[in-house]
């Protein structure tokens, strides 16, 4: 049985979350409000903890559908990163799946690479 | 044609900006003025890009006045956006809580040492390394994403206003 798709979605108002099995986590919308954290660390701690427990080789995360975050939500994505990287047992690779077209992807995406290449994947579309 | 040099922060581009706003420091407002800047950027000027830059500078300076700003009745924002025809500038001004103060100096001082990619990149090292520390990759992120460069000014009764200058 997978923990990953059983990880209880969060509530969030201003972005959509659906959880695809065997490892896709995809976000619609936009990340403003101020302490995004409150909504989704616990969410994003828990996939990683899921993922772990699955022995998944790789995490599938689509943001392409994110037009807009603030940057409290890029953190959460720097300290999903950062979970994966420090991770001292059997790690997956963590894949975010983006938009060329969406400028906040293009840069902070570019930059978390440098932080964690070895754990990390980027892949475009459209 | 040879690209204008970008203007001293101190240098006014235009006698009357284009955009002039006062509000009180209140989130709720953050997303509508930000989609605001959007929509005028986009149809003043006629480019996304510039649009979506805007939308950066816009909702990362807004969110620092309005967590930082002091409690006092005088502590209204005010957010203008001026061009010169080759420069766009956007500047918000705001009346900090006092302790944040030096914070932002130091910030504002730190980010003069790197160039904004370099900048961007040791935000994301930082926030890294300190996972129960604030992001702190908003000022970083302005310039990198903006394509802007940022100054802070002074002023009397305590405000700052801080300004963000780049191309069209």
């Amino acid at each position: 049985m997978s923990q990953f798709t059983d990880v209880q979605v969060p509530r969030a108002e201003t972005v959509s979350i659906v959880l695809t099995a065997p490892n896709q986590v995809k976000l619609s919308g936009t990340l403003t409000q101020k302490d995004p954290a409150q909504d989704l660390a616990g969410f994003f701690k828990a996939l990683h903890n899921a993922a772990l427990a699955d022995k998944l080789s790789e995490v599938r995360a689509d943001v392409s559908g994110l037009t807009f975050v603030n940057s409290s939500a890029i953190r959460l994505f720097v300290d999903w990163a950062t979970w994966v990287k420090n991770e001292r047992g059997e790690r997956y690779t963590l894949r975010f799946v983006t938009s060329r077209n969406v400028t906040w992807q293009k840069t902070s995406f570019m930059a978390l690479m440098s932080l964690a290449k070895e754990v990390l994947a980027v892949e475009h579309v459209t | 044609m040879e690209a204008a040099e970008s203007p001293p922060s101190s240098q006014k581009l235009a006698p009357h900006p284009l955009v002039l706003m006062r509000f009180r420091p209140a989130w709720a407002y953050i997303d509508g003025i930000r989609e605001f800047g959007r929509f005028f950027c986009q149809t003043t000027f006629g480019t996304r890009e510039l649009a979506d830059r805007a939308c950066v500078v816009l909702q990362e300076t807004l969110e620092n006045a309005v967590k930082y700003s002091s409690s006092s009745p005088d502590s209204e924002l005010e957010l203008s956006i001026e061009s010169d025809g080759s420069n766009i500038e956007f500047s918000v001004s705001s009346l900090p809580d006092a302790s944040h103060l030096d914070q932002l100096r130091a910030e504002m001082n730190g980010l003069k040492t790197l160039d904004p990619e370099q900048a961007y990149l040791a935000a994301f090292i930082r926030a890294s390394n300190e996972p129960e520390s604030s992001a702190r990759l908003g000022l970083a992120r302005i310039r990198y994403e903006g394509g802007v460069e940022l100054s802070m000014q002074e002023e009397s009764g305590g405000r700052i206003r801080i300004t963000a200058t780049g191309k069209l």
